[in-house]
């Protein structure tokens, strides 16, 4: 039997492609008569456009259309992965700041830039809404034309949805001490460093479209359907990401960049500049109220919150997120009585979309921090509190759902033990420690195919998208484990849908378990598949054989796989295959269409020094601990987590969207909009995992990658909130805002 | 990006004369770290470009003669910061110098860059005018020694004429001890434009000067010869009173995204606070 694979830290599958350089991006990739593309725009967020003159730039040579609205098949398709509301370009009016109003299409990029500049728009100015306040307020223009949903009772407001959910009775409750605050919560962006990037090339009776998607059937679907083409003409190559935090899910402008191609009968690549992917996807902002009822002893009596979530002028995925993101907002705590509404406000922005931690960090934000006030106002210890009302696991801490799936006191203690929770604090210093959870997966579906060829290699087929969090090497570790191969002999195959089977999507940290679960799956049907083979070889029973780990028992010994494997196969050779389905139906009982999968879990501690002067914070500690079942590539697992509190960072401290009054973006690009370089890590940053093998995933392990981001900002607010004896209750927690709180007279 | 055309000049005449031609149409490059991020977002659209790196004058160097250090136009932010005459004579530059940008902005931009583009923001400014640099100029009529404070005009314009450019900055070698302190406030740790610059220098005769930049349309430089500021001793309200009129200089703008105008304003004291307090403590413990 080999050394475990599981459980070990090998080379990243990929990795030294993606460190020098040679890995293909979308935006990389040569296809023979490539034009470019880029949109023209107009400096306005809401406007009516009276007219588009294109005969300048048309008159330049090389520039092949200017394509607007009217080129488009009429009426106009529309997408979009909760309702059909999205236009493949603005039709009559713009929406946001950013909307494309049309789309040059030329040989060079330079020409096409050249000559998008060229286009002139006539457009008159609309009554617009671009903050909570503005989109709520009874008079305010609406953003979506209320026939797009007649029988809506939201439709002549700008509420797209509400999400109520709760169980108890907040009004009936009593509690001793109630503690009521407003926090909010940035808009920001993904800032992936890979360019969104897409490009469709007309493919015999077909179409060829190769994206930055991370969902490459949910594209494949939305193709077919605007083109009118069977599934099995519009084949997808989704080329590895490099990052996608939930900003490359869903399509955007794939389903343009393909009719573009279509008419002129041409390959057309569009790479969205930096600036422009400001504009083509964000997390959204929230405003969150949080009442808590306490009694003095410690518990939690209700939490009553109210979270706003603005989202964009088209929903995406945007409602989704606001009603997955709030539902579990009470916090991994044993509440009694919780009320919980929240609402997707639409409004004249770009559209939201999923990002990294899906709608819990805005409401995270407030209800942890609502805690912390809770326990000052009843003198109690912060991390005391919160060991009191934690849900053990079992706890059916959200009544009608899978109950607590992880001893989560473990996760706290181990965080409270690494921060030094009870040890003397430094002059100037503050703590602050939060919990999160996050609902897994509450559907899913993941095919793969997984052939054992004739020498022993193993090719895995998994439409997981690799974006950076490794898929591929967890993968193939599994079926370097269950086959008995070394990695290198394991290929990964994803990215192309003519090739690879059916995976519904790579998002809310699903694929190590179910796309995971459905390689094991496969792998075992091979091994199945050999012990068959062993027992006919050496006439045995086949009950009397097994396999597990890539070796073969029988009664009296223990074979390899290629003992087996080339005399099974014979003369002819061969492989053999295996496949995997791993399927989560949807639940319609279920508030959420299905109850998780399983729940991300971690507790983040962090310790700053706060200049009294300046306001700069520094996070002199960070630990960051995570309930992930079992790590079956630790270093992975830790990077993930790493890079999730890094990225938090940036909400927490730094980030966020700036407009000017007319709704246009101030801040777009690397300048103006600061995220966390190297040298604003926290000078010490700890992390470490439970592991009890509890997980439905391959060997016990559970989802993990946007734990260590939902409640960062909490623990750095708390930290803060401890080191400057004031409460901030908007996020970023910029240097300014710091400064503006200490001079306010009651500190 | 707009097309242009590019020139390779081997010689400063050279150099000056098609400045002379093209006038504003042309534009001088240096590291090109300010001026090809113009050209990309098409804020800057010369008809041409003049690249003064294959220039054998303008070699990258710093030397000391006749009493002056002398930094030629193509020397980078790297060499200013890691030159030991620069840490010894005038140690807020280098500090200034080693905080532009990042590692790779510092192996490309040069302190003569820095200053043409005549940002307000520009982080060596304060720390030139605090050791009366003066930039010397080259143009169709001959050779200009500009004092850096007659340099700065607003943000973009300096008193550069049509046809001149920038050879050379120079700082006087200091005849007695003195200390000095670069501070800056950014949004964040890694690299970032400030949004306060301050520099301070005090010298063993009592002279300070204190200049600040980013809070205004260019940065200013004020001195007190008085000995008061330099004195820590003194009079706690004659010092913050000296320091207050320095100050009254500054009016940053509202419009600005980095920060507010009383963010800045606040910023700016206790900057040049810390400024001083640091040249005075240098100046006692070992000198510039
Ligand atoms: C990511 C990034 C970070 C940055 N961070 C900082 C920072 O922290 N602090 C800071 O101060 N700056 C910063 N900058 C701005 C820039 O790097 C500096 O201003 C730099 O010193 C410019 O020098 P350069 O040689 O690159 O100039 P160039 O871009 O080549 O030229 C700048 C301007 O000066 C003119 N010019 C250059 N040399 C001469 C000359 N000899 N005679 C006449 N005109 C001339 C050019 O025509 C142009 O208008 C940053 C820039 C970037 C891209």
């Amino acid at each position: 039997m080999s050394a475990p694979i599981i459980g070990s830290s090998p080379n990243r599958v990929g990795g030294i492609a993606r460190v020098t350089g040679q890995h293909e991006y979308v935006a990389d990739i040569l296809v023979a008569d490539a034009l470019e593309a880029k949109f023209v725009t107009i400096d306005c967020a809401h406007a009516r456009i009276i007219s588009v003159d294109a005969s300048a730039a048309l008159a330049l040579p090389g520039v092949l259309a200017v394509m607007t609205a009217a080129d488009m098949p009429q009426p106009v398709p529309r997408f979009g992965p909760q309702l059909e509301d999205r236009p493949v370009i603005a039709v009559g009016e713009t929406k946001y700041h950013g909307d494309p109003v049309a789309i040059v299409v030329a040989e060079t990029r330079d020409l096409a830039m050249q000559a998008a500049a060229l286009v002139h728009v006539e457009y008159e100015e609309l009554p617009a809404v671009f903050t909570l306040a503005g989109a709520l307020d009874p008079s305010a223009p609406l953003v979506q034309d209320p026939s797009l949903r007649p029988k809506d009772r939201f439709a002549s407001t700008n509420v797209l949805r509400e999400h109520p959910i709760g169980w108890g009775d907040v009004d009936a409750a009593t509690a001793d001490v109630v503690v009521e605050h407003t926090y909010t919560f940035p808009m920001v962006t993904h800032f992936a460093i890979e360019p969104h990037a897409y490009m469709a090339a007309p493919d015999g009776d077909g179409i060829a479209v190769w994206s930055t998607i991370q969902h490459p059937n949910w594209l494949q679907k939305v193709i077919a359907q605007v083109l009118h083409m069977p599934l099995a003409k519009v084949r997808v190559f989704a080329p590895d990401p490099g990052g996608g935090f939930g900003g490359k899910q869903h399509a955007k402008y794939e389903p343009l960049v393909a009719l573009a191609a279509m008419h002129i009968g041409r390959p057309v690549r569009l790479v969205l500049t930096l600036e422009e992917t400001f504009q083509a996807v964000r997390r959204a902002s929230a405003e969150v109220r949080v009442r808590t009822g306490v009694n003095r002893d410690g518990s939690l009596v209700f939490e009553d919150i109210v979270a706003d979530y603005l989202i964009g002028a088209y929903a995406d995925i945007a409602d989704r997120v606001v009603g997955k993101g709030s539902y579990p907002a009470a916090g991994p705590y044993n509440v009694p009585n919780v009320r919980i509404m929240a609402r997707s406000v639409l409004s004249h922005t770009m559209p939201s979309t999923a990002f990294r931690g899906f709608g819990n960090p805005q409401v995270n934000w407030a209800v942890e921090s609502n805690l912390d006030e809770a326990a000052r106002a009843i003198g109690m210890d912060r991390l005391q509190i919160r060991l009191h009302n934690l849900a053990r696991k079992g706890d059916a801490f959200i009544p009608f759902d899978t109950p607590a799936d992880g001893h989560w006191e473990q996760t706290v203690l181990r965080a409270a033990e690494l921060i030094g929770w009870d040890s003397p604090l430094p002059e100037g210093r503050g703590r602050g420690i939060a919990l999160g959870v996050k609902s897994g997966p509450t559907t899913g579906l993941s095919y793969s195919t997984v052939r054992l060829l004739g020498d022993g290699s193993v090719v895995v087929f998994a439409g997981t998208s690799d974006m950076g969090q490794g898929a591929r090497t967890v993968f193939a570790q599994i079926a370097a484990q269950e086959l008995g191969a070394p990695l290198g002999w394991v290929a990964v195959v994803m990215g192309d849908t003519a090739v690879v089977p059916y995976d519904q999507q790579t998002s809310a940290s699903r694929s190590t378990v179910l796309m995971g679960n459905s390689v094991l799956q496969a792998c075992r049907s091979i091994q199945k598949q050999l012990s068959a083979m062993a027992a006919r070889l050496h006439g045995l029973d086949e009950a009397q054989v097994t396999m597990d780990r890539g070796v073969i028992h029988l009664p009296d010994r223990d074979l390899t796989v290629l003992d087996v494997l080339v005399p099974g196969l014979g003369r002819l050779g061969g492989e053999l295959t295996g496949n995997g389905e791993v399927r989560k139906d949807a639940d319609p009982t279920h508030p959420l269409s299905g109850a998780p999968a399983f729940f991300e879990f971690n507790c983040t501690a962090i310790e700053v020094d706060v200049d009294r002067e300046t306001g700069d914070i520094t996070i002199a500690r960070h630990v960051t601990v995570s309930d992930v079942g079992k790590s079956l590539n630790p270093l992975q697992v830790r990077m993930q987590d790493e890079g999730a509190a890094i990225q938090g960072l940036g909400h927490t401290l730094m980030e966020h969207y700036i407009w000017d009054e007319k709704g246009r973006l101030r801040n777009p690009g690397a300048i103006d909009y600061r995220i966390p370089t190297s040298m604003d890590l926290p000078l010490e940053l700890i992390g470490a995992t439970i592991e009890n093998e509890d997980g439905p995933g391959p060997y016990g392990s559970k989802g993990m990658s946007e734990g260590a981001l939902l409640c960062i900002s909490s623990a750095v607010g708390a930290a803060v909130r401890d080191a400057i004896g004031v409460p901030m209750r908007d996020l970023p927690l910029t240097p300014e805002r710091v400064w503006r709180a200490l001079q306010e007279p009651s500190s | 990006m707009h097309a242009f055309a590019y020139v390779r000049p081997a010689t400063v005449a050279e150099a000056v004369a098609i400045l002379l031609a093209h006038g504003p149409d042309a534009r001088v490059l240096a590291g090109g770290t300010d001026l090809v991020i113009r050209l990309r977002d098409g804020s800057a659209k010369p008809s041409v470009v003049v690249d003064l790196k294959r220039i054998a004058e303008l070699r990258p160097g710093i030397r000391e003669e006749d009493g002056h250090l002398v930094i030629s136009a193509t020397t980078v932010m790297t060499d200013v910061a890691a030159d030991p005459l620069i840490r010894r004579y005038a140690s807020a530059l280098a500090e200034a110098a080693s905080v532009v940008g990042s590692v790779q902005i510092r192996n490309r931009a040069t302190l003569a860059g820095n200053i043409c583009n005549a940002s307000p923001a520009a982080d060596t400014a304060p720390s030139l005018l605090v050791y009366g640099a003066v930039v010397v100029a080259q143009g169709p009529d001959g050779t200009r020694r500009i004092p850096i404070d007659e340099f700065f005009v607003r943000s973009g314009v300096t008193t550069l004429a049509r046809g001149e450019l920038v050879t050379a900055i120079e700082l006087p070698v200091p005849t007695g001890r003195r200390g000095a302190m670069h501070q800056r406030r950014t949004r964040r740790r890694g690299h970032d434009l400030a949004s306060v610059t301050v520099s301070c220098c005090v010298d063993e005769a009592g002279m300070t000067r204190l200049a600040y930049g980013s809070v205004g349309p260019r940065p200013v430089v004020y001195a007190d010869a008085t000995g008061v500021l330099a004195d820590p001793s003194a009079d706690r309200e004659a010092r913050l009173a000296i320091l207050e009129a320095m100050f009254a200089g500054a009016s940053p703008s509202p419009r600005s995204m980095r920060a507010s105008p009383e963010y800045r304003l606040a910023m700016l004291r206790v900057l040049g606070a810390r400024a001083l307090q640091g040249a005075i403590d240098r100046l006692h413990a070992d000198g510039d």
